[in-house]
């Protein structure tokens, strides 16, 4: 197995992967210290196994859950130093959470649930929708409300959100972003927020051009526009 | 034969005018042995018994020069019911009444009827004395009380009368049918009014328990306050107990619960749109709409078929919480009963709304202090414990100078008064917990110390510091993902002494916006108390730097 240890304290993560080596069962162990990393690192190389803490900074361990890509996500056991936190909502679908400093014992139990729940695919996680979108802002992190954003769109150098203000680059793809948040395709490289869209142009009658509400024009095309027209509530 | 039927004949008009009379509105149940209080009642009544009395002269046959009548029911009754005094008063005016008319039985009938009226009167007196009053109301006993008033009654005509022969062929010939008719009479009058007494009493004594059910059923529903689910619950108890066509429970802007017709277009969560709903929150007063002269007009749907409504406030603490609304439709009455009932409500459920929220409190209190006691943790176990870790381990390790760190901060922590510390105490305490977090944070935390030595022994409220700088790495530090850097800086600012904990986050006004209490209102609040302008202020450059000064004038705290 290969596991991703995501925990925001270096001592946890180190605590972690000693523990984790000598259990033998792992192949590779790999570690990040906030959840933005940890997107990269999953998007760049899946793991199967997730160990993943909950209170971390600007991207909490739910939140991660919700911008992985379904088809990269692998098995996740909770780690958390607070036993109240709110894991319990998920632990239906987790395999299995770990109270920090973890006990060998106990992690040799989590491990045989794991190796049963590995043959099977990991579950939809009932992450919560996606609020804010990570984007890259020079060298540091922003993070973007969805509220906020016109559109999504996707260009040679990477997936671009676009505000009123600024347009910046996402590690997150299409159709993530597709998928968990309430943006909504009009164009095969494309999303718009439905609720930023001021006017609607129609040069022909099977497609629209989009104007948001500072101004910038969307293409639709014939395949995702009359989805679009459905979200819409126009009639013909 | 043929005078005792017409006497009968005469008696059944007089039961006829008791039937009405107890059916009328001017009826109203009175305790037996007690007189209206109220003069205007005390003259109707001497006035009703005396025409009574004297209508059974003018409807009696004559015989003989005499009047064989039914007079003594009127007078006895009004001894019966008024007793000794009233009884007197009534029997002398219909005997002088008697009197005037002349006949040589004049003056006997005239003398008999007030004693007649004594009699029953005495009897009165006798039963409220062995404290049983109602006893005159029994047939049995008026029938006796009559039948021996007019054995008297004959008894006076034999002596009084003139010439003797005359009374006696008079009273032979009168006497039984008089002494029948009469007491037949006035028991069959008292039975009618027992009869109402009773239906009045019975009513009573089932709205009272009604009322009794409607306060037991509520007082279990409204232990836990008024919510929705509580209001509809009450809603329904009215509804079932009282009968009326529809109940309402609101709060002060819009419609908790709708029980009964109506409840398609009065849906709960709606706000409050009667005028009269809003007049009775307003002015904490009962608003009655009788259907008559005003009428309930439905705010929502035109063809409602609510036309009357009782809309009484719920006031607690003189504050109103809500109404409670009954109504009825067009086709049906509101029920006196009903709306005496629903303004006994409101005053009820006040009570039931004050003693749900003392068992909030008190169920508040029993809370702290379970938390209190799990927050008290033996300190001669924990540092027993630390000690006991820290020997296990090797004198130079990281682990045991942390252990040391821990330890340190505990006992400060605890040592501490409430009062007033150096800064150079508040910095002992505030290094022991850095060293814990660096340790904790590594390299994304740094701090610096940057503290004028003079300054070491002012004196500012123990435990100022360490929250400033907890709140800084919980809120901000630990929220960045680069590295972070808190500063803390003691200084002098003209006549102040000034100190400021900066971090490099700037989270300050997302915490904010997110509800995040930072823990300051204590730290404000004491370093407020010094007063000379002492204060607490928070700046912040989002994602850049948030800053919190705290003001001590020098002079004040050295």
């Amino acid at each position: 197995m290969r596991a991703l240890i995501v925990d925001d304290e270096i001592h946890a993560r180190r605590d972690l992967e000693r523990i984790l080596d000598l259990t033998r069962e792992f192949s590779a162990v790999a570690t990040c210290g906030n959840a933005i990393d940890a997107l990269s690192a999953i998007q760049a190389d899946p793991p199967d196994v997730l160990f993943l803490d909950i209170q971390m900074p600007k991207v909490s361990g739910f939140e991660l859950l919700s911008m992985i890509d379904p088809a990269h996500m692998p098995h996740v056991v909770f780690v958390t130093a607070h036993d109240e936190y709110a894991v319990k909502a998920f632990d239906r679908d987790a395999v299995d959470y770990l109270l920090k400093p973890v006990q060998q014992e106990r992690l040799a139990a989590a491990l045989e649930k794991l190796k049963r729940a590995m043959h099977e695919p990991p579950p939809a996680y009932r992450a919560p929708p996606l609020e804010r979108i990570p984007c890259q802002s020079g060298t540091a992190i922003r993070l973007i409300d969805v509220a906020e954003v016109e559109l999504v769109r996707c260009g040679v150098a990477g997936v671009f959100v676009v505000t009123a203000s600024v347009e910046l680059l996402t590690d997150l793809p299409l159709h993530v972003l597709e998928a968990k948040t309430d943006l909504v395709r009009c164009h095969r490289q494309v999303l718009v927020n439905i609720r930023q869209i001021a006017e609607i142009h129609r040069p022909e009658p099977r497609t629209a051009v989009l104007v948001t509400r500072s101004g910038k024009s969307v293409p639709t095309s014939r395949r995702y526009y009359p989805r679009l027209k459905e979200r819409l509530g126009i009639v013909g | 034969m043929m005078l005792l039927a017409t006497l009968v004949q005469t008696m059944s008009c007089l039961v006829c005018v008791a039937y009405v009379y107890a059916k009328s509105p001017a009826f109203k149940p009175w305790r037996p042995g007690q007189l209206p209080h109220n003069k205007l009642v005390l003259v109707g009544m001497f006035g009703f018994f005396t025409a009574l009395s004297i209508a059974g002269t003018y409807l009696g046959p004559p015989v003989h020069g005499a009047i064989a009548n039914t007079r003594a029911i009127g007078a006895v009754l009004a001894g019966l019911i008024g007793g000794p005094r009233f009884g007197v008063a009534v029997g002398l005016a219909s005997g002088l009444h008697r009197w005037s008319l002349g006949g040589f039985t004049a003056l006997a009938c005239g003398i008999s009827t007030t004693v007649e009226a004594l009699i029953g009167g005495l009897v009165h007196r006798a039963a409220v004395r062995s404290n049983a009053p109602e006893r005159v109301l029994r047939p049995w006993v008026v029938v006796a009380t009559t039948a021996v008033a007019e054995v008297v009654q004959m008894a006076i005509i034999l002596l009084v009368a003139r010439p003797f022969v005359d009374a006696w062929t008079l009273v032979a010939q009168i006497a039984v049918p008089m002494i029948v008719a009469n007491a037949a009479g006035a028991a069959l009058f008292m039975s009618i009014i027992r009869d109402r007494i009773q239906t009045f009493d019975k009513v009573g004594a089932e709205s009272a328990a009604r009322a009794l059910r409607i306060a037991e059923r509520a007082s279990s529903v409204m232990a836990k306050g008024l919510a929705p689910d509580v209001a509809e619950e009450i809603a329904r108890i009215i509804h079932d107990e009282t009968g009326v066509g529809a109940v309402s429970v609101t709060d002060t802007r819009s419609v908790l619960a709708f029980v009964g017709i109506g409840a398609d277009h009065h849906r709960v969560g709606s706000s409050i749109r009667s005028e009269s709903t809003l007049r009775a929150v307003a002015a904490h007063e009962v608003v009655f709409l009788d259907g008559v002269r005003e009428v309930f007009r439905c705010p929502i749907h035109a063809h409602c078929p609510l036309s009357s409504a009782l809309i009484v406030p719920l006031v607690v603490d003189g504050e109103v919480l809500g109404t409670i609304k009954l109504y009825e439709p067009a086709n049906k009455a509101f029920l006196r009963i009903n709306r005496t009932l629903g303004e006994g409500l409101s005053s009820l459920f006040s009570t039931l709304v004050l003693r749900s929220r003392y068992q909030e409190q008190k169920n508040l209190l029993v809370m702290s202090e379970l938390k209190l006691a799990r927050a008290q943790v033996n300190p001669h176990f924990l540092f027993n414990a630390l000690n006991t870790v820290m020997a296990m381990l090797p004198i130079t390790s990281q682990p045991r100078a942390l252990l040391n760190h821990l330890a340190n901060f505990f006992r400060k922590n605890l040592k501490r008064s409430n009062e007033l510390a150096t800064i150079e105490e508040e910095l002992e305490h505030v290094r022991a917990y850095l060293e814990i977090e660096k340790a904790r944070f590594e390299d994304r935390l740094s701090v610096d110390l940057d503290v004028d030595p003079a300054l070491l022994k002012i004196k500012v409220p123990s435990f100022t510091l360490q929250p400033l700088i907890e709140n800084a790495i919980k809120h901000g530090i630990s929220e960045m993902l680069g590295p972070g850097r808190a500063t803390i800086r003691v200084w002098r600012d003209g006549d102040d002494v000034r100190i400021d904990v900066e971090d490099n986050a700037g989270t300050y006004e997302e915490v904010k916006r997110a509800g995040g209490g930072l823990g300051l209102g204590l730290v404000d609040r004491r370093i407020r108390s010094l007063g000379h302008g002492a204060s607490v202020e928070i700046h912040c450059l989002p994602n850049e730097w948030t800053r919190v000064s705290v003001r001590v004038p020098s002079a004040e705290a050295a």
